[in-house]
């Protein structure tokens, strides 16, 4: 019995919430219905936007209440309203979900009436369960019924308030063209970045190298001291230039993911760590046999893994670590772990801010994986353990 | 000396040829390709063998594998491996199957002539021709180990022992006297507790083992 009254004490808790919503949204439709009369004359369009926001609001609200009622989250599927007057009038009027949360609201009109009938619920159930269980010692048959008019509630705002598959469509595009052009900047820049190296350092070295040599085919017969002197010049220039070279190479695509794949380029990375680096495997194989995700996919992830062990080998003070590689339905993940102090990156300090232990690192890592449309997650509590996971999406 | 080289590319592979015969070397063969290697080796059996790591068809290392391969076939067979660029995980393999007569280094050392006759001579006595990169990442990758307690000087020998240069080229590269240098190669030893040895090439071969065991 006590059972039963707590639970039904947490639905009316439930359900005077539900009410108290529904009282709100009646208020609220009414200032609707004015807004839409007066979008018809110019004045309301300004208001329009506003008035959709509030409604997310609200039907947010009723999301939630009724998801922590019955445990299961409803999506959401907005589009973002942002730009000018008029491109947020034509977001807030085609957006498929502005749609969904109207009818909610009208429908929440009819059925926010429903906490009322717990009203003669309470009294009807303390008599009658009051006998049926006190005295005839058999189940409460009134009381759960308010559990099941609060189940009837968040049943019908769930139904409801589910994002249309066109929304949740719709979304996934907006997100789709904000991670594009995000992944397209990030390759400019790369490229410019790469074109910069070669400006700068091959080709300098390289026009250098070719007067040297010029200078010294002039003083050959003159002077052949300072010819040699030329072209022992020349030769340093020579191998600067093959130097910056192998560092741009490097950078752009490590030649060992070219000869080994990317397991046997990370085993050789945990070979030459300064810690004791364990590689575990899940889906993907040794050497070139069996899937290989696209060159750039393993270059991210052999880059992303370099740089995590070299940030564990300089800060973490740990002496071991561990590589994980798997091969997931929807790309590769990559998880770095060390047991060291922590303590490093973290949403919000190191990474960006550079001075930080790694923190320029993590920022290169988190651009060379947004370039490719993946996530970096670090987690990195004072007194550790760090972990770095990256998932890179991929078709393989 | 009679050598076979294995380059696919051809402008190298001619530049290598010129080199090498210039020098008085004899090229008994070419192979521009992986699987043209191991036979080209079987039939003519050099003195010494030249190889780059990246041929075709694969692109990949077929070079390497082939040393690998030659060396398991025609057990000592001096092998002196080139590559556009050098990664430690390589050395470790070469040097898995003895160290004696190998050699691994960046192809940038052929411009060093004189350096690289010296480093083939070398390989070809059963000797240990180590590219500088790959001795500086084994000695720096390690922290709180015995390196640390080298003097900045004892570290110059120990990386120039590591390469396969013996105390006369030692001393003359740091230049200092060839005692100066014996003793700081018995400092090194006894800081790393190496067992004390002669100054041969089973010398190279403990620093080399200690080094990749660090």
């Amino acid at each position: 019995m006590r059972a039963t009254l707590r639970q039904a004490g947490r639905a009316t808790l439930q359900l005077v919430i539900s009410a108290a919503m529904a009282f709100g949204s009646y208020i609220f439709v009414t200032v609707l219905l004015i807004t839409a009369i007066l979008t018809v004359t110019v004045v309301g369009a300004f208001m329009l936007p506003e008035t959709v926001l509030l409604i997310r609001r609200i039907a947010g609200a009723k999301r939630q209440q009724a998801g922590a009622w019955t445990g299961r989250k409803i999506p959401e599927a907005y589009q973002p309203l942002n730009g000018t007057v008029r491109e947020r009038l034509r977001t807030a009027v085609r957006d498929p979900s502005t749609l969904t949360d109207f009818r909610w609201m009208v429908a929440y009109y009819a059925y926010g009436a429903l906490p009322v009938l717990m009203l003669p619920l309470w009294p009807l159930g303390l008599v009658v369960d009051g006998v049926w269980c006190g005295l005839v010692r058999r189940e409460a048959v009134v009381l759960p019924l308010i559990s099941r008019l609060a189940d009837l509630d968040a049943e019908w705002s769930t139904a409801l308030l589910k994002p249309s598959p066109k929304a949740q469509l719709a979304v996934r595009v907006e997100e789709l063209v904000q991670t594009r052009a995000g992944a397209i900047a990030a390759h400019g820049a790369e490229l410019r970045r790469i074109e910069r190296d070669l400006h700068d350092g091959t080709q300098a070295r390289l026009v250098s190298l070719s007067m040297r040599i010029g200078l010294a085919k002039r003083a050959y017969d003159q002077d052949p001291a300072a010819a040699r002197r030329m072209l022992d010049e020349a030769q340093t220039l020579a191998e600067e230039a093959l130097t910056d070279l192998r560092h741009v190479v490097r950078a752009i695509h490590p030649p060992i993911l070219t000869d080994r794949g990317l397991v046997g380029a990370v085993r050789a990375l945990a070979a030459s760590s300064a810690l004791g680096v364990a590689v575990t495997v899940d889906g993907l194989t040794d050497g070139h046999d069996g899937p290989r995700a696209p060159a750039a996919v393993e270059a991210a992830a052999y880059f992303v893994i370099a740089e995590s062990l070299t940030n564990a080998a300089k800060y973490s003070g740990a002496d071991r670590a561990e590589v994980h590689l798997a091969r997931a339905r929807t790309g590769l993940r990559v998880q770095v772990r060390d047991e060291g102090r922590g303590g490093a990156g973290g949403p919000s300090q190191a990474i960006g801010s550079g001075g930080e232990a790694g923190g320029s690192g993590l920022l290169g890592m988190q651009r060379r994986v947004a370039a490719l449309d993946g996530s970096v997650t670090v987690t990195s509590p004072v007194g550790g353990p760090t972990v770095i996971e990256v998932e890179l999406p991929c078709v393989w | 000396m009679r050598v076979v080289i294995a380059e696919d590319n051809a402008l190298l592979r001619e530049g290598l040829v010129l080199l090498l015969t210039s020098a008085g070397h004899e090229v008994v063969a070419v192979a521009g390709s992986g699987p043209e290697v191991l036979p080209a080796l079987l039939e003519h059996r050099p003195d010494v063998a030249v190889l780059d790591v990246r041929m075709p068809p694969g692109f990949r290392d077929e070079g390497l594998r082939a040393a690998l391969e030659a060396r398991e076939k025609i057990p000592g067979l001096p092998v002196l491996v080139l590559s556009q660029y050098v990664e430690e995980s390589y050395a470790a393999e070469l040097l898995g199957v003895g160290a004696s007569g190998v050699g691994y280094l960046l192809k940038d050392r052929i411009g060093r002539v004189d350096e690289f006759l010296d480093a083939l001579d070398r390989v070809a006595a059963g000797g240990t021709a180590l590219d500088p990169e790959v001795v500086t990442e084994l000695l720096t990758r390690r922290r709180n180990s015995p390196l640390d307690s080298l003097t900045p000087r004892e570290r110059e020998v120990l990386k120039l022992m590591a390469e396969g240069h013996d105390n006369t080229t030692i001393a003359k590269t740091l230049v200092v006297t060839e005692r100066a240098v014996s003793k700081h190669i018995g400092n090194v030893f006894l800081k790393l507790s190496l067992p004390p040895s002669d100054s041969g090439h089973r010398r190279v071969l403990a620093v080399l083992a200690y080094l990749q065991n660090v």
